[in-house]
């Protein structure tokens, strides 16, 4: 029990720490904390304004294009004007040799380091190969962005093509070609290139199979030096600064400047090619000329595309929206599946339908899936439908970029085709054409056709 | 002085090695010295990456030195391989396997 005197002493004690003291320190406190609050909201207020999306174009040719997603995983590609249309003649599979031998000995790294120097950061090397252009990606932690954006520097500008490792690449390019065969869809699609095209796009993604084994350090090295020149290269980067990728355009992807040996413009020519095989199911397309990826008919296909259905939409479903479905099943009651086959080029399109029927039905598929086609041209077309479509469109186009690998292909190809990046709401906008037009373009189109199965009932271009 | 030592010096030592390289023999059958090199597993991956025609000629030698030796000939002066002629051809190719075979044990070591 403290004597009364020590007590009051303290509440005076304790009173004059709250009522004198202690707003004293409370103003000392607030200050300091507005003074770092006022410094994060400067900071705050740099982060919100800053632009996540660039694009730069250097004095090269070279197209640099950069998205900050704040992932810690980094994507970065180079995409190059080099697919398989821009093969000459003597030197077909070029491409497909090219993009077994992204791994071979540089004049920077050997094959080994290149393999084991990826593998040690965690990182992964890839390349795609579509008929107008060639990707590299890599891919790795953002810590690991300078070790891995050398060895792509190192393998999209300096390989060396030793002939010993090319001739162990000839097995690999076996295996390629064997799985491609066994799958109708990809013979079915090279034969449509090789039949409705003269020269460029008619070159096939795969070597031919006379020139297995036969292509040459030399032919390589023309390849790439006529091709990979930096005003047919883009670098992409997700998730990296667009100064560093900057700099890396500058420093070392200017090797080859110029634009490289221009293609041959591709000659829609229209012809047909059958593959008898036997098989009971019969693959076969019928296409015309549609419109280049850039003009803007290249749209109205796209819609019209979805009009007539690419593939159910709800797994193991009906797809009983899709036109073609509907017509077909009036056709014929075998089980069928057909869908609107689009692809465009950087010059020229191709546009129909993709159908796979039993062989004895195959002649009434491919007349109920063409005659749909003519039935929306002449304009029986339902405004749902037409909303359906374009909705459809929309959100293929919207989900596909939700993957950072084709969010990548997709920054990469408008950047290497157009030097800029569209906002998607530019491109849904877009998205607002009318398909009875180039409906009517298809029908009164010349026609090109490939086929493969057991043909009997499969009828000729002229009997369509 | 110092610059006259070493080109005596160098004249020196060309004459000795072209001595030795004649005293060797192996020229007087008509082979260069990288027919002649021991194939360890080094120089077996260099060998194998030889281009075609150089390494039909190594073969060509190869056969005919057996030949001679089987007949204990060997080929008229005038055929045999001189020092100014014999082109060390493997070199390149076996410093390049060595130095992927040192980079593999590196990494190895890791």
């Amino acid at each position: 029990m403290l004597p009364r005197s020590d007590t009051s002493a303290l509440r005076c004690l304790l009173f004059s720490f709250f009522f004198e003291v202690y707003p004293i320190l409370l103003k000392v406190c607030l200050n300091f904390l507005l003074r770092r609050l006022r410094s994060l909201s400067v900071q705050l207020a740099l982060i919100v304004t800053f632009h996540p999306f660039q694009v730069t174009k250097l004095s090269s040719g070279l197209v640099i294009a950069s998205l900050e997603n704040y992932s810690p995983a980094s994507r970065i590609g180079v995409l190059v004007r080099a697919g398989s249309r821009y093969e000459t003649m003597d030197s077909l599979g070029v491409t497909h040799l090219l993009r077994l031998a992204s791994g071979l000995t540089t004049k920077g790294a050997s094959a080994f380091r290149i393999c084991r120097g990826i593998e040690a950061v965690g990182g992964s090397l890839g390349v795609t190969t579509t008929r107008e252009t060639m990707l590299y990606t890599v891919d790795c932690l953002r810590d690991h962005i300078d070790t891995i954006m050398e060895y792509l520097i190192n393998v999209t500008t300096a390989p060396e093509f030793r002939p010993w490792e090319l001739s162990e690449l000839t097995p690999r390019v076996k295996v390629d070609n064997a799985i491609a065969s066994q799958s109708p869809q990809i013979d079915v699609l090279e034969n449509l290139h090789a039949a409705a095209y003269k020269n460029a796009l008619s070159n096939s993604l795969y070597c031919p199979d006379y020139m297995v084994g036969k292509i040459t350090t030399d032919q390589m090295h023309t390849f790439v030096q006529n091709n990979f020149t930096s005003g047919r290269m883009a670098l992409v980067g997700l998730g990296v600064d667009h100064a560093i990728l900057k700099q890396v355009g500058e420093q070392f992807l200017n090797i080859r400047s110029g634009t490289g040996t221009a293609g041959s413009k591709a000659v829609y020519h229209g012809g047909e090619l059958r593959n008898q095989t036997g098989d009971s199911l019969v693959h076969a397309v019928v296409v015309a000329e549609s419109a280049a990826a850039s003009s803007a008919e290249a749209t109205a296909f796209s819609v019209l595309q979805h009009v007539l259905g690419t593939g159910p939409r709800v797994k193991r479903g009906s797809g009983s929206t899709s036109k073609l479905e509907q017509a077909i099943s009036k056709a014929t009651v075998q089980p069928f599946d057909a869908s609107a086959f689009n692809s465009s080029y950087s010059d020229s399109g191709l546009f129909g339908v993709y159908t796979i029927s039993q062989a004895d039905a195959t002649g009434d598929v491919i007349k109920a899936a063409v005659g749909q086609v003519g039935d929306i041209a002449q304009g029986n077309l339902a405004a749902s439908d037409l909303s359906r479509a374009k909705t459809q469109l929309k959100a293929e186009y919207l989900m596909s970029i939700e993957n950072s690998e084709n969010l990548l292909e997709a920054i990469g190809t408008q950047a290497l085709t157009e030097g800029t990046y569209h906002s998607l709401e530019a491109i849904t906008q877009k998205i607002d054409a009318d398909p009875t037009a180039v409906a009517k373009k298809f029908m009164s189109g010349k026609k090109s056709m490939a086929a493969s199965g057991h043909l009997v009932t499969t009828p000729f271009l002229d009997e369509i | 002085m110092a610059s006259k030592a070493p080109v005596a010096g160098g004249r020196l030592l060309l004459g000795f090695r072209k001595w030795y390289y004649n005293a060797c023999g192996f020229n007087k059958l008509g082979l260069m010295r990288d027919d002649t090199i021991y194939e360890d597993h080094d120089v077996k991956e260099a060998i194998h990456r030889l281009p075609e025609r150089v390494y039909n000629d190594r073969m060509f030698r190869i056969k005919r030195a057996l030949d001679l030796s089987m007949k204990q000939q060997i080929l008229p002066k005038n055929q045999w391989t001189k020092f100014e002629e014999d082109v060390h051809y493997l070199d390149p190719y076996l410093k390049e396997v060595i130095r992927e075979r040192k980079e593999r044990e590196e990494w190895q070591k890791k």
